[in-house]
């Protein structure tokens, strides 16, 4: 070590330090403040919950049928009453509830880290580089994405893992668009040439100083993409590719829902509403993030 | 080589003809050359260890450019840049970034020169490990605090955030990041034009302090001269890509030879009213030409008030050593005597 002046430098104890506050720190305050994004995450947290921990507690199985009960409305013992088939639809809703949630959280996690190093690769490099990797990104766009999953269940067969990675691939382009056009960005900044004047490695540059930047916007899209894949499940398990009954999926239930709507209504309302909030809650947190992690944004 | 440059293997730093220039690339269909943009267009330079050495110039003359050449954040089109004997411009990108921690730079905008997710022991800490990589934990810390201390800044706040800082201890912090893995060459591009002018002088003593005190060689950059005179040794004064007068700072202030020069130094304002009100200014016609087309000749004929005759709007004019010391682009019509010195 050198001696620079004023090197009478006594150990620095950790607890002296006046801890900074991070700009996560800042936007976690400004959250707070939401009301609608406070109440829309502590509704979601519920639902969470209700869908996790529900069929633990529930005397009734979700496929057990019961030929006798068939399509009971609401009652004291099963309080979403039941469906055609004489399951109990409350246990339904929250298994269905749990495919529904795990697709949006795995389908979102998978386009998160494809699209985040993708695109932050991408813009990083630059040039030639660039344009053909965000050429890829455009000929998938423009690739019609039920035929594409369509072509996927023919080849792999049914599955519903296969269903949440089909998904996942199809979510990051625009995740990947969004850290590409950040990182052009912030490439030009003075800290990203001092890092690089500073001699560190590609990765590090990468990993420690544009990621993080970009990761604000990145977290608003991926939880507005929870909700789009979560519709998209849906939308899969209605044209009968996604979650195969006797399994169920909010889609599906809304599925069986719908065919019996005029007779059975609440066999529609209750998964339709459970789902309805659930995307209501997430658009909310959604906005909220936003407005909380880059305040200029705000309307308000 | 010419006679300008100095001995590779015993100077500091030596720059000989360098040049940077932009490709614009083509048109898209015709496939013709948009042109080239010559940043930087033959500058030789010799820097001795331990030096300030200003740089001015007007925006657009290529000063920055220059000074991310000699970082090696863009490689030089042509020439040679030899830091203590080795030659920068040689080593391949991928063996440069080791190189690396012995130049390192201070830039203009402290709000965008240090990353906003990353504490302030972060920042440094990464920075100091490029020298020390086995600093870790208490070790690291101490350093870091050390080197706020010599930055005057209070060491308690190393774990605060750049957006809790003002602009003048952000751009310490930047020094500080700077001085973490112990270079002998700093390179201050316009380190004070984004601070506020009481801030400025600060910055400015700490940058002449702790030159002299670390044994630093620097290179200062800025457009504004009276900065540039109170802290530099020598000064080099660009113009569209190419230095026009070099000499001791004393020299270039007091007798600028160069039309350009004197037009910058008569544009220094005067702190006293009364001298302030018979300054005699030199007003430089137009703008300067585009770097793309450079005129032929001595570049300065588009704008010189006294006018250039047919020779030297063809042949450039050669760079003499007029008195010892003071270098001089020497075009007669620029560097007579229009009784302004």
């Amino acid at each position: 070590m050198t001696d620079l002046p004023g090197s009478a430098a006594p150990g620095i104890a950790e607890e002296e330090l006046v801890e900074g506050s991070s700009l996560w720190k800042d936007a976690w305050a400004r959250l707070k403040k939401n009301k609608v994004a406070v109440g829309s995450l502590v509704v979601f947290t519920f639902i969470c919950l209700f869908c996790v921990l529900g069929p633990f507690l529930s005397p009734y199985d979700s496929n057990a049928q019961n030929l006798f009960a068939g399509a009971e409305g609401p009652s004291a013992d099963h309080w979403f009453g039941t469906d055609t088939l004489g399951r109990d639809l409350m246990v339904r809703v929250m298994v269905g509830g749990r495919i529904s949630l795990m697709v949006g959280l795995v389908a979102t996690v998978v386009a998160l880290a494809i699209g985040v190093i993708y695109g932050a690769t991408a813009g990083y490099i630059g040039g030639k580089v660039d344009a053909s990797m965000m050429r890829f990104v455009d000929l998938l766009y423009a690739l019609p994405f039920t035929i594409f999953v369509i072509l996927l269940m023919v080849a792999f067969g049914r599955s519903m893992w296969l269903m949440f990675v089909a998904i996942g691939c199809v979510e990051w382009l625009s995740m990947a668009r969004i850290v590409r056009s950040g990182v052009l960005g912030l490439k030009k900044q003075e800290f990203v040439e001092a890092a690089v004047s500073l001699g560190y490695s590609h990765s590090r540059i990468i990993l420690r100083h544009l990621i993080p930047n970009v990761l604000g916007p990145v977290i608003v899209i991926a939880t507005l993409t929870v909700p789009a894949v979560m519709l998209l499940e849906a939308f899969l398990s209605f044209l009968g590719l996604g979650v195969q009954p006797p399994n169920a999926s909010w889609g599906v239930l809304i599925n069986e829902g719908q065919a019996n709507m005029e007779i059975y209504p609440w066999l529609l309302l209750f998964p339709a509403g459970f789902f309805a909030v659930t995307l209501f809650c997430l658009n909310f947190i959604g906005d909220g993030l936003r407005d909380a992690l880059d305040p200029k944004s705000a309307k308000d | 080589m010419s006679a300008t440059t100095g001995n590779p293997q015993e100077d500091f730093l030596v720059l000989d003809d360098v040049k940077t220039h932009f490709d614009m690339g083509t048109t898209l269909f015709t496939r013709e050359s948009k042109g080239v943009v010559k940043a930087v267009d033959g500058v030789t330079l010799t820097i001795q260890k331990g030096e300030i050495l200003g740089l001015v110039g007007e925006s657009g003359c290529g000063k920055s450019t220059l000074s991310r050449t000699i970082m090696q954040l863009l490689r030089p089109t042509s020439g040679h840049i030899w830091l203590k004997g080795r030659e920068l411009s040689a080593i391949s990108d991928k063996d440069i970034r080791s190189e690396r921690i012995n130049f390192q730079m201070i830039f203009q905008d402290p709000y965008a020169s240090l990353n906003p997710r990353m504490t302030v022991l972060d920042t440094l800490g990464e920075a100091v490990r490029t020298r020390h990589p086995e600093l870790k934990g208490d070790a690291l810390r101490a350093r870091v605090a050390e080197l706020l201390r010599t930055v005057g800044m209070n060491p308690f706040q190393m774990k605060r955030y750049p957006h809790e800082f003002s602009g003048g201890q952000r751009q310490r912090v930047a020094i500080a990041r700077a001085l973490a893995p112990e270079p002998e060459l700093i390179i201050a591009d316009e380190p004070v034009s984004a601070l506020d002018v009481s801030i400025q002088s600060q910055i400015l003593n700490l940058l002449k302090r702790l030159t002299r005190e670390l044994g630093l060689t620097m290179i200062f950059i800025s457009h504004d001269l009276s900065v540039v005179r109170y802290i530099s040794d020598r000064i080099a004064v660009m113009y569209l890509g190419k230095i026009v007068e070099l000499g001791d700072a004393e020299t270039i202030v007091d007798h600028p030879l160069h039309i350009y020069t004197k037009a910058l130094m008569s544009a220094i304002p005067e702190p006293d009213p009364n001298l302030e009100r018979n300054r005699h200014r030199i007003v430089l016609e137009g703008d300067p030409p585009s770097p793309m087309e450079p005129p032929e000749g001595c570049k300065f004929w588009p704008r010189s008030p006294a006018g250039h005759d047919e020779r030297m709007r063809r042949e450039e004019p050669p760079f003499e050593e007029i008195s010892p010391g003071h270098w001089v682009s020497n075009c007669p019509f620029c560097v007579a005597d229009n009784g302004a010195s």
